[in-house]
């Protein structure tokens, strides 16, 4: 037995544990690998936090990010993976990176960038959650950090403007719920009955944007026509977390399917009519006339006829 | 599709005995297999500008009859459109994990060659800022090293990779490696048996890893910790670069990758 251990996080609204992705991924691997964890969430005191978010701290450790807390916890033998093969832990690893490379941004944007969100719902959230003065400043900080992560990793030099890269960031992230929702396919969670790492951390960054109820939600809209992913969140809070949900009914797999069907056509409309809309504001060299062609979709026998994209 | 592919389709890179630095090599060397492997023929053409020439500011970009497209990503898209593609045999739960691995690549391989040439002092003194600069005149080729310097640790710093040490980034790596090499297994391709663009992605990045000399060997030596990997880059390289006596540093023997002196 492990000496006991304390993890300092964000605090929950709307039906969730808590809003901070990480703290979120940190709970959620706790309770699938039965870790005895006390969670102390910040509130209005004057600890207020120093650095990183979420903190485990147990005896003299203190470790900070998720991937090291997580680590620690698999030491001291609390392990969600055990059962998984080999090849299914590096299925873990590559998911995870997919999960960071294309949703998170799109997360990041809406509740630190997108200024109606921010400043009706996640400043005064956070605000009221920090001790005075630091709810001045501390709102605001994360919101840039925010901001100069996604412009760097997905802005061009030298300018980095952010409204290149919102459309681009957005079309991501719903090609990643639908990537999601087709490798879930119907279990329960991603390798099988048992809850694992990859559960914890999609959890993590679905169930945000799931259940916060922001005023501009066209990524929670997209989640909501993935009916295994809103299935999977509900499953993991009302069984591991002990908070009611207010239940859906469960849809059939065909209309399952012809969901996905229909977000994969519109992911690519969009895609076709946004590449469009970049190429007639490049200045571009004469074009040769673009010949219609027909866009096949997966299992369905629909046509559309669009133009077909040449350029990036 | 529209036009078929022309034949003086180029693909553009920095120079290569020169300039060329580890991680530009890796995204052009996967850019071309995966040409090859499509089929397509390309000619590569380097240029000292081909940074700034390109659209989005990263090499290698492919000028392809009047269009321009850089990186694997869009350059994958671009081929798609022209009625090539290499994963149209993949069902949509293994389409889905191509996309995650080829995440997994860009993400931790691609970030630890970023790290290792940018932010480790001793690497940066010694190879990169010389080869970075070298077509240019004192004082340019400080600046611009500098400049490229500064927004590679600014990158390094929103990701939360600033605060690792080399050792940390190097067992990354070693992380991946594990996790490439697992998924590879025995099969002689990621999805048995027809390279797609994830072979191409994993062998541009390892092949170069392998072939490069650094400060220290450390970091070939975590790749060729894991056999199936090094055997893996020499079928490839057999296959898609022997025959044609190109210039890329591929054309080596059928013997242990040698070493290019990259230095």
């Amino acid at each position: 037995m492990a000496a006991p251990m304390e993890l300092s996080c964000w605090g929950g609204d709307w039906g969730l544990p808590s809003l901070h992705p990480e703290s979120l991924i940190v709970m959620a691997y706790a309770k699938f690998s039965g870790a005895p964890l006390t969670v102390n969430t910040i509130n209005n005191t004057w600890r207020a936090p120093q650095g990183d978010v979420p903190l485990l701290t147990s005896e003299d450790i203190v470790i900070s990010q998720p991937a090291k807390i997580l680590n620690f916890l698999r030491k001291q033998k609390y392990n969600a993976d055990y059962e998984l093969s080999a090849k299914e832990g590096a299925d873990t690893l590559a998911y995870i990176a997919l999960l960071e490379e294309k949703l998170l941004p799109a997360l990041l944007h809406t509740f630190w960038v997108e200024a109606e969100n921010y400043c009706s719902v996640t400043k005064p959230w956070f605000a009221s959650r920090i001790a005075f003065p630091l709810s001045l400043y501390l709102p605001g900080k994360m919101s840039r950090e925010a901001l100069n992560r996604i412009l760097l990793t997905r802005g061009k030099p030298p300018l980095y403007s952010l409204t290149e890269v919102e459309a681009q960031i957005y079309r991501d992230a719903k090609e990643c719920l639908n990537l999601l929702s087709k490798r879930l396919g119907t279990s329960q969670f991603f390798f099988g009955d048992m809850p694992t790492t990859l559960d914890a951390f999609v959890f993590g960054f679905l169930a945000p944007i799931y259940k916060v109820c922001f005023p501009r939600v066209q990524l929670q809209e997209h989640l909501k026509q993935l009916p295994n992913l809103c299935r999977f969140c509900d499953d993991i809070l009302t069984c591991y977390f002990r908070l009611s949900v207010s239940g859906h009914s469960p849809s059939e797999q065909d209309t399952a399917d012809a969901n996905l069907q229909k977000l994969t056509q519109l992911v690519n409309k969009e895609s076709n009519l946004i590449e469009k809309m970049d190429d007639n504001l490049r200045k571009s060299p004469q074009h040769p006339p673009r010949k219609l062609t027909t866009l096949k979709l997966a299992a369905g026998g629909e046509e559309s006829s669009t133009l077909n994209r040449l350029s990036p | 599709a529209a036009e078929p592919w022309p034949e003086n389709a180029a693909l553009y890179q920095q120079l290569k005995e020169e300039q060329i630095l580890l991680s530009d090599n890796a995204s052009s060397l996967a850019v071309q297999a995966f040409l090859q492997m499509c089929n397509l023929p390309v000619r590569v053409v380097c240029r000292a500008n081909a940074e700034y020439m390109s659209p989005s500011g990263k090499v290698p970009f492919i000028h392809v009859g009047n269009q321009v497209v850089s990186e694997l990503g869009p350059i994958v898209q671009f081929v798609k459109a022209k009625g090539h593609s290499l994963s149209d045999g993949l069902d949509e739960v293994q389409k889905a994990e191509m996309k995650a691995y080829m995440e997994l690549v860009n993400n931790m391989l691609l970030t630890a060659e970023l790290y290792l040439q940018w932010c480790d002092d001793v690497t940066v003194e010694e190879i990169t800022h010389p080869r970075y600069g070298s077509p240019y005149p004192w004082p340019l080729n400080r600046i611009l090293s500098y400049q490229k310097q500064w927004e590679v640790r600014r990158k390094m710093k929103a990701i939360g990779w600033a605060g690792k040490t080399p050792k940390q980034v190097l067992e990354d790596v070693d992380q991946c490696c594990q996790a490439l090499s697992q998924r590879l297994g025995t099969q002689p391709y990621f999805f048995n048996k027809q390279p797609t663009e994830l072979d191409a992605l994993v062998f541009g990045h390892l092949f170069t890893i392998l072939t490069t000399e650094l400060i220290t060997d450390e970091l070939s030596e975590k790749v060729k910790n894991y056999s199936n990997l090094t055997a893996f880059c020499r079928r490839i390289e057999q296959q898609y670069f022997e025959g044609h006596g190109t210039d890329s540093s591929a054309s080596a023997a059928a013997r242990p990758p040698m070493r290019s002196l990259l230095r």
